[in-house]
């Protein structure tokens, strides 16, 4: 089985991984385009989400290395950073075990969120710098052309709206990163 | 103002104590495990995310390879850190023993 889907909040694609487990599919593989490859399975598992910027040859063998030994299996995912884990459900499914590591990691989702929505604030404006949403000339139409030149244009103005959309969905999730991270640093 | 590792988190703690003899990290969790009579049991993040931390900050250090494995050991300046927090805690030991007598007197 294979399904086609983008996420931009991790936690979400966490969710929705284990969701296809519990119908019996274990993802097997993740391409960079947002196309992930199921197949189907008798046994138990659960994933779980890591995110860890550029890791360097060595770190990232002992980084595996270690989730290894405690008997998660690395799932190739589209890079970016995002750490897909998966293994045999036996009780012990979580990979953070106490409050400093967890807050550590919703730090580093805050990052993640941070950069990849400055980077779609920054394609906005370079998209929406020298141009307008729609043709100057529409506004001088009268009539029927006028509607009909706007339902033309108007899925091209959505598609330029694209990524300042993309950015306030990464505000969304940097906010809600940082509720987490911030409700296991008061307990602390 | 005070290291932002102190005190020390029971993860920290076990593992520093743990490191006082060499060994990878796979087997620092089975040690901890074993030291904390089974209360203490690290998660695969939490434990790459410690011996990161405790390495950058210079208290322990790589001294070795077991196959894949990196072999660590606490270092001079980790020594130094569990001195300091065994000398808080014994004073907060004290103040337990002393609370006792006080009751009853």
């Amino acid at each position: 089985m294979k399904r086609f889907k983008v996420f931009i909040n991790i936690e979400k694609e966490e969710e929705w991984l284990n969701e296809q487990l519990q119908k019996g599919y274990r993802c097997t593989h993740i391409n960079s385009l947002g196309l992930y490859t199921f197949e189907k399975t008798d046994q138990k598992y659960v994933m779980r989400l890591d995110y860890q910027e550029y890791l360097p040859k060595e770190k990232l063998e002992e980084y595996i290395g270690i989730y290894e030994d405690f008997g998660w299996n690395y799932i190739k995912g589209a890079g970016l950073g995002i750490r897909y884990w998966q293994k045999e459900d036996n009780g012990q499914n979580e990979i953070f075990s106490d409050r400093q590591s967890q807050g550590n990691y919703y730090k580093r989702l805050m990052n993640y969120s941070l950069w990849f929505g400055m980077l779609c604030l920054v394609f906005s404006f370079m998209i929406y710098k020298d141009t307008r949403l729609y043709h100057e000339g529409l506004w001088d139409m009268n009539g029927a052309l006028f509607w009909k030149a706007l339902i033309f244009e108007t899925p091209f103005v959505l598609l330029k709206l694209l990524p300042i959309l993309m950015a306030g969905i990464f505000a969304g999730s940097y906010y809600k990163a940082y509720v987490k991270y911030s409700m296991l640093r008061e307990k602390s | 103002m005070k290291h932002k590792l102190l005190p020390l988190s029971e993860t920290m703690h076990y593992i520093l104590l743990a490191l006082r003899e060499p060994l990878h990290g796979y087997a620092v969790m089975q040690k901890i495990e074993h030291m904390s009579k089974g209360s203490v049991s690290l998660a695969a993040g939490t434990l790459y995310g410690a011996i990161e931390n405790l390495s950058k900050h210079g208290w322990i250090e790589p001294v070795g390879h077991s196959g894949r494995r990196k072999i660590y050991k606490i270092t001079e300046e980790g020594s130094t850190i569990l001195k300091m927090e065994q000398e808080r805690l014994s004073h907060i030991l004290s103040l337990y023993e002393e609370g006792e007598v006080n009751e009853e007197v």
